[in-house]
């Protein structure tokens, strides 16, 4: 059973290696050109001992001229797991099915289930091992960007690019297309639903759900006075932002005021166009940089769940298959 | 006789539809038998049952006494070769061979090979790019390779040209010989039954119509040839499946029950396809009637 | 060795077909007692025929004492049918030739000659049958 699943897989074993090669033939030089300008501008030494000299921020400007636009190199990594599940996840069943060749191999003398875990094994192991390679690598290679500061490792796409959840995502596409192709047994059918289906449930834990894997923070300071913005980790996840009243009604969405001048005195005063009241305050709801991890975790660990159901559910619809 | 399949009541639905129902039969060791029926008629489906691919909806079907759907130890005594001969078309035959020995325990690599030598099939290439002939063959090879005591066909010859057709005939008609296998093969062309099958399943409809061996049944039947016949029934007449009349004579298509002595019937011997050719009419008409609901 | 042929368009059985073809070669002496009849497998394979139909027609040849089956080896003629009628075809032949030419002489176009062969010999056999003489 192995040799057959590794004889007929091979070609596409071989067309995933080569083109992991040819990204990593692509990500390795950059990556290394990125420490390298780090290192002669000094810029790593600013980002380790958090300097803030005229220096660093002259070389990170310089930096970020020279690579910001490769961060959306990047987005190809999102875009991949979803690749993987549709070319490997969706005709693994559905293939067989629309071949015919599933009545040749089910009626050998190997039963169905110990056929579909030794594909499901393989296939799932070898995506696996890929997304693991291309998750660290990718990890590698952000970090120069995101420690640059040009932005959070938790901001939408950098999230999604590195660390754990690209093995989640990985695995859940192709089990996704493994039960699309279960249920409805002919690739393209079963390639769309994929799609599909990968894009809305990712679209909808990234926008719904992922917020509020934990209760984000908040942080308040006031509007008024020279004590101005509290210390914060510049890799925090800001959710949302606002000034508001002292009774706690919303009077700036999504915007901040600092005043150093109190209300009285003459002429309007400070924020008084936005109708704000003394002893107003800046809101801040985010998640904290140190949960990078948790959240990666727990990320993981949803799209591992789904996918392992899927898988069962898979596995059940191939024992009705004829 | 050792019973090698056995069905009772045997019902299979896809949906609200009945592909197969009401099945009953058995087919005893060392025949070989033809399951007859329009396209549709639940062959496929009754081949599936009896080779596990799927379970059935109603009543049972037994192969050398077991259930057979996913029971691989059932499925080790089978050999079957599916509609359209399915092969992984990249793989060349000599690696379907090997493909064969990893799947299976009881595996004979030499049986199969030196059948595909004899047929001339080049081992190194792609099956692919085989002619629908040579794939047919290497479909039966790799089944007669299980060394099956039951092997079932799906239609095995019915997209092949005519020589290809004789050539799988006559393959499996030698390896029959040889190994004295039980043989099952499903077909809706009549033409070479007659020499290959000496027993008869007709489906139609999803109802089996007739079941049994071809010469009692060839032997059964006559068409009597008289004066033109009324309802009253005829000695030795069991059933009238067609009849034809003109205003002095009938023609009737009859299954007796004894020797017909009636000296006004003229009695003709009946073919196999004559036979066939009757019972799926009459399924037909009987399944019109019960669609349009009106007494057949 | 004798090789069996088939004809499709014969309404004879397939076993009665290959029964009466033995015999006819018993019959002109193309086979003898101690020649092997085709292996089963091998008529299957070379006429595409289900191996019981071969098997039945040698069943047959064995009950009417023409053949005996030698288990493992194969099945063996035992005796012959052209008999003391094959010196006798010659003679036979040459009368049947005069009694054609007679027959010609006398107006018969070829199909009369046929049909009064075939019900002479219908009537003629048919009685024999009844009395109970040798063919």
């Amino acid at each position: 059973m192995i040799w057959m699943t590794w004889r007929q897989h091979r070609k596409q074993a071989l067309f995933t290696v080569i083109g992991l090669t040819v990204l990593a033939a692509l990500m390795v030089p950059t990556g290394l050109a990125m420490r390298n300008t780090m290192a002669s501008t000094g810029l790593d030494e600013c980002v380790r001992l958090a300097l803030d000299s005229e220096k660093c921020n002259t070389a990170s400007r310089q930096f970020s001229n020279e690579y910001s636009s490769l961060a959306f190199v990047g987005i190809l990594f999102v875009i991949l797991p979803l690749l993987i599940g549709l070319f490997w996840g969706a005709p693994l069943v559905a293939r067989e099915v629309e071949h015919g060749t599933h009545r040749l191999v089910w009626t050998q003398g190997v039963s169905r289930r110990q056929w579909a875990l030794v594909k499901v094994g393989f296939v799932g192991g070898a995506t696996v091992a890929a997304a693991v390679v291309y998750g660290l690598g990718l990890s590698w290679w952000m970090t120069p960007l995101s420690h640059a500061g040009l932005s959070s490792r938790f901001s939408v796409l950098l999230f999604d690019m590195q660390g754990l959840v690209p093995v989640g995502y990985t695995f859940f596409a192709v089990a996704l297309g493994i039960f699309a192709g279960a249920i409805w047994p002919k690739v393209l059918p079963a390639m769309a639903f994929t799609l599909v289906g990968f894009v809305g449930i990712r679209v909808a834990l990234t926008v719904l759900a992922r917020p509020n894997y934990l209760p984000a923070s908040t942080r308040t300071y006031p509007v008024f006075g020279l004590a101005s913005a509290p210390e914060r980790d510049k890799y925090d996840w800001i959710l949302a932002v606002g000034v508001r009243n002292p009774d706690g009604t919303l009077v700036v969405p999504n915007g901040t005021v600092e005043c150093n001048q109190v209300v009285e005195g003459p002429g309007a005063p400070c924020g008084s166009e936005f109708g704000i009241e003394a002893g107003a305050y800046n809101w801040q709801l985010y998640q904290p940089a140190g949960r990078f991890w948790l959240f990666q975790g727990i990320e993981t660990g949803i799209f591992v769940a789904l996918a392992a159901v899927l898988l069962v559910l898979a596995v059940r619809a191939i024992r009705r298959i004829a | 006789m050792d019973i090698v399949v056995e069905t009772d009541r045997l019902g299979k639905r896809y949906g609200r539809t009945w592909a197969l129902q009401e099945c009953s039969l058995h087919l005893p060791a060392g025949r070989v038998a033809a399951l007859v029926g329009p396209n549709g008629a639940g062959k496929s489906t009754l081949l599936h049952l009896a080779v596990g691919l799927l379970r059935p909806d109603a009543g049972t079907v037994r192969v050398f006494d077991s259930a057979p759907y996913d029971n691989t130890t059932v499925l080790a005594e089978i050999g079957f070769v599916a509609q359209d001969t399915p092969l992984y078309r990249d793989f060349t035959a000599a690696e379907l061979i090997t493909m064969g020995a990893k799947l299976n325990r009881r595996w004979d690599a030499a049986l199969a090979r030196r059948r595909l030598a004899q047929l001339g099939i080049p081992p190194d290439r792609a099956v692919g790019t085989l002619s629908g002939g040579q794939r047919a063959q290497v479909a039966l090879a790799l089944a007669l390779a299980k060394r099956p005591r039951l092997l079932l066909l799906d239609e095995p010859v019915a997209r092949l040209d005519p020589l290809a057709r004789r050539e799988f005939l006559q393959s499996l008609m030698g390896s029959v010989a040889e190994s004295g296998t039980t043989v099952l093969l499903s077909s809706h062309l009549l033409a070479d039954l007659e020499r290959v099958c000496d027993y008869l399943i007709v489906l139609h409809a999803s109802r089996v119509q007739l079941a049994g061996g071809v010469d009692e049944l060839v032997a059964e039947h006559k068409q009597l040839v008289g004066p033109r016949h009324g309802n009253d029934p005829v000695a030795g007449v069991a059933a009238v499946l067609r009849a034809s009349h003109t205003d002095r004579q009938s023609t009737l298509l009859v299954r007796t029950n004894a020797n017909i002595d009636d000296p006004r019937w003229t009695v003709h011997e009946v073919t196999l396809e004559d036979l066939i050719l009757a019972y799926l009419a009459e399924g037909e008409t009987q399944s019109s009637h019960e669609a349009w609901g009106v007494p057949a | 060795m004798i090789e069996f042929v088939l004809d499709g368009r014969s309404k004879v059985n397939t076993y009665m077909q290959l029964v009466q073809q033995v015999k006819q070669a018993l019959r002109v002496g193309l086979l003898e007692p101690g020649d092997q009849l085709p292996k089963v497998r091998d008529v299957a394979l070379a006429l595409a025929i289900n191996p019981n139909t071969v098997l039945k027609a040698y069943r047959e040849l064995e009950i009417e004492g023409l053949a005996e089956g030698r288990p493992g080896v194969g099945t063996f003629v035992k005796r012959s049918l052209a008999g003391a009628s094959l010196p006798n075809q010659a003679k036979l032949r040459e009368d049947l030739v005069v009694w054609l030419h007679q027959a010609q002489a006398a107006g018969l176009t070829p199909e009369d000659i046929t049909a009064l062969m075939e019900t002479t010999m219908r009537a003629t056999l048919a009685e024999n049958a009844v009395s109970g003489r040798p063919p």
